[in-house]
């Protein structure tokens, strides 16, 4: 575990968000007091903006206590109500994880303000407003859903029939950044938002409000993995940047920072993160490794890569269809190894990683995919299809 | 032999002495605990007895409760005969409000959710029509148990002091006022923390009363509480608490030690907790994993400036800032 630690600091040594942020563009020479003056002031300007343009987002709740908790779940003698929901919570929540993050699903808002805190939903109706996670909306009961369109996760949608009522590429005992991962995934056990049978949170904690407990409330300010709340999206162990706006809006030079490592050295990628339960889609030794992924630089691939640089493609990255990706793209993003979130140069070194082609939670596509995969091959773009958005030679 | 003779006989002189200071220092420390009870009436009857003209002498009616514990200067502790009586009930802005709270803040137009609408201090409270919020009759131990036909008092079936088996208020309290009250062991009413017991059948709330009803309290002087508070509320608030003793909490627990973790060690009177044991004096030191956290713990038992009778203004408590009043205090970590 030490090791594992170890790790996880050392990949993130050398992160220095924002430094370069803070550095306002060169001014032209200005000669009297008053264009000094202008100038200074131009330059304030100029840097605040950036600064607060590049903010990332902070997950740490703020504001009145009464905001998000209820203590009795009571008010004026009755039972609270959130939305539809009846309580009583856990944590003395008022709606729980899914009442909070989804409190209006048949709302426009796809990020709510309550006091001082901005929450991120996870199920609404705001067109063209899916954040980085997709939207439930796709898969939730009671909106015509389409579960080959999402993780169907407890409280939102009914869990699916065998086999998929566990992770597809699921292994035992996988190491994940809190020790080994379970021993099996019983088939009674449906995905839920957090702990073991979940994404987030401590995954070693099988209740779901225990194993984020705590993290809303810690200082999240460095996303150095080693708690829950200092984890990128509360993933625990993961390192990023996360996008203010949760990605919406976000634009090729401001978006999420998702970590890679195409060393596998590390426990604190976003594809790792996935891999705890698709280990067999994972190339890291640790997880389905080489067997059932393939090797780099030298094989062919039995399942599409995640955690594999540009640089280490078969045939070289030179003259390779991947040089011509140049420019982020935000239909099939890339990981880096010390992600900032303001990249807008692909290279050789960018990352592929699984939400390179999938969102997390769902989207308008079967497989959660980012794009609709059944596009006749001629008529792609690499708007409609993010496939050719790598693989720029494949179009035609 | 003389030798021999001569060292007892030293020897029963200073054992006599000792005895002497021995006896000195337990009437001492009787008196002190007496004093510090000081729940005991003194002094003439008639200073209680015959406030109201035309009633029988002996026949007190509820409103005595009210109007005895009552003031209508700031102080909180008046003199009456010769006895100290804290006032719950100021008809202008208490000075120093009690370890209860000041109806003051319920009836003076404040708002209903300011406190217990005891009657003749306020209205029955219009959302509530007189149903203590959580009640669950099985938490109830009194035997005619709360009516929501008939409004709240001060004692009996329908209140909180005295024998809730009776449900006349003056009659659940008979006696209690004269009755000895010490040691606050919860065997009596008379001798439960002040006058809580609920019935014949079960222990009484426990604690230390201190001598001024915390009006001058500080970290080194105040009540001290045990966790037999809660089951109180609890006879009327039942539903408010639950069976589990660890989280994740579908309700704020109470009974529960303060986690080890959390940086409350020093006492803060905005903020009590119970203790475990020994009740014979005030202590500032707060102990995580040890000290419990209790319904007063938040709230106040008679009424508070602050909605649904916090200790704070719950609306100014905020996360993730500077703040450390409030619900802060115990959750150093938000």
């Amino acid at each position: 575990m030490m090791k594992k630690l170890s790790i996880l600091f050392a990949t993130n040594k050398n992160r220095n968000r924002h430094v370069s942020l803070l550095t306002p563009p060169p001014l032209p020479p200005v000669s009297t007091l008053g264009g000094i003056f202008f100038s200074a002031v131009l330059t304030a300007i100029i840097a605040c903006s950036l600064f607060f343009s590049a903010t990332p987002s902070e997950a740490r709740a703020k504001g009145k206590c009464r905001d998000c908790h209820t203590m009795h779940n009571s008010y004026e003698g009755r039972p609270m109500t959130y939305g539809n929901r009846t309580g009583p919570f856990p944590m003395l929540t008022k709606g729980g994880c899914v009442g909070c993050h989804g409190q209006n699903p048949d709302g426009a808002e796809n990020i709510i303000t309550l006091g001082k805190t901005r929450i991120p939903q996870i199920i609404h109706r705001r067109d063209k407003g899916d954040l980085a996670s997709g939207n439930y909306s796709y898969v939730a009961d009671g909106y015509s859903p389409d579960y080959t369109k999402g993780h169907n996760v407890k409280g939102i949608s009914m869990q699916e029939k065998h086999p998929m009522d566990q992770p597809p590429g699921f292994l035992a005992g996988v190491v994940i950044p809190e020790g080994e991962g379970p021993a099996y995934w019983p088939a009674q056990n449906q995905l839920d938002c957090s702990g073991t049978w979940g994404c987030h949170g401590n995954r070693k904690e099988e209740n779901s409000y225990k194993a984020v407990h705590g993290a809303h409330h810690t200082d999240d300010s460095a996303l150095d993995g080693i708690s829950v709340g200092k984890s990128y999206r509360f993933l625990s162990g993961i390192t990023g940047i996360e996008h203010k706006d949760w990605e919406y809006l976000a634009s090729p030079d401001r978006h999420n920072g998702y970590k890679g490592d195409p060393g596998h050295n590390s426990l604190n990628t976003i594809s790792y993160l996935c891999g705890e339960c698709h280990a067999r889609f994972h190339p890291n030794a640790n997880l389905g490794g080489s067997k059932e992924v393939g090797h780099a630089y030298n094989s062919a691939w039995r399942k599409h890569p995640a955690d594999i640089a540009f640089s280490t493609v078969h045939g070289g990255y030179a003259g390779s269809e991947y040089q011509e990706y140049v420019l982020y793209s935000l239909v099939a993003p890339v990981a880096y190894f010390d992600p900032k979130g303001t990249e807008k140069a692909v290279d050789a070194n960018s990352i592929v990683m699984c939400l390179s082609c999938h969102r997390a939670h769902a989207t308008r596509y079967p497989d959660i995919l980012r794009w609709e995969y059944n596009n006749d091959p001629l008529k792609m773009t690499s708007s409609s299809n993010g496939c050719i958005v790598c693989h720029t030679r494949k179009k035609q | 032999m003389s030798t021999v003779f001569a060292f007892t006989q030293r020897n029963i002189v200073m054992n006599k002495e000792k005895m002497i200071v021995l006896l000195l220092i337990c009437t001492g420390t009787v008196f002190l605990i007496i004093n510090t009870a000081a729940a005991v009436v003194k002094g003439d009857c008639e200073v209680c007895h015959v406030l109201f003209p035309g009633v029988p002498q002996y026949e007190l009616p509820y409103t005595l409760c009210i109007e005895c514990h009552s003031n209508a200067d700031p102080d909180t502790v008046k003199i009456f005969g010769r006895s100290k009586v804290p006032v719950v009930y100021n008809s202008v802005k208490p000075s120093r409000h009690l370890a209860g709270g000041n109806f003051y803040y319920l009836a003076r137009g404040f708002g209903e959710r300011k406190g217990h609408n005891v009657a003749g201090v306020s209205p029955s409270d219009t959302k509530f029509n007189n149903n203590p919020p959580g009640y669950v009759r099985t938490n109830d131990p009194s035997t005619i148990g709360y009516s929501d036909t008939k409004t709240l008092k001060c004692s009996g079936s329908n209140g909180c002091h005295g024998n809730r088996n009776i449900e006349d208020p003056v009659k659940a309290i008979m006696g209690t006022h004269h009755a000895v009250d010490q040691p606050v062991d919860g065997t009596t009413t008379a001798r439960s923390y002040r006058y809580l017991k609920n019935t014949g059948t079960v222990k009484g709330v426990t604690g230390f009363e201190e001598e001024e009803w915390n009006r001058n309290s500080t970290p080194q002087k105040h009540n001290e509480y045990s966790s037999s508070i809660d089951q109180f509320c609890e006879s009327c608030h039942g539903g408010f608490h639950r069976e589990e003793k660890s989280g994740p909490w579908f309700r704020h627990p109470t009974g529960v030690t303060l986690p080890k973790e959390y940086e409350y060690t020093e006492y803060n009177t905005n903020a009590p907790v119970a203790r475990a044991s020994s009740f014979e004096f005030s202590k500032s030191e707060i102990v995580p994993g040890v000290d419990s956290v209790i319904c007063l713990s938040c709230h106040m038992a008679h009424a508070s400036p602050y909605e649904s009778m916090l200790r704070w203004d719950y609306d100014a408590i905020v996360t993730g800032e500077e703040g450390k009043d409030g619900c802060l205090i115990c959750h150093t970590g938000k």
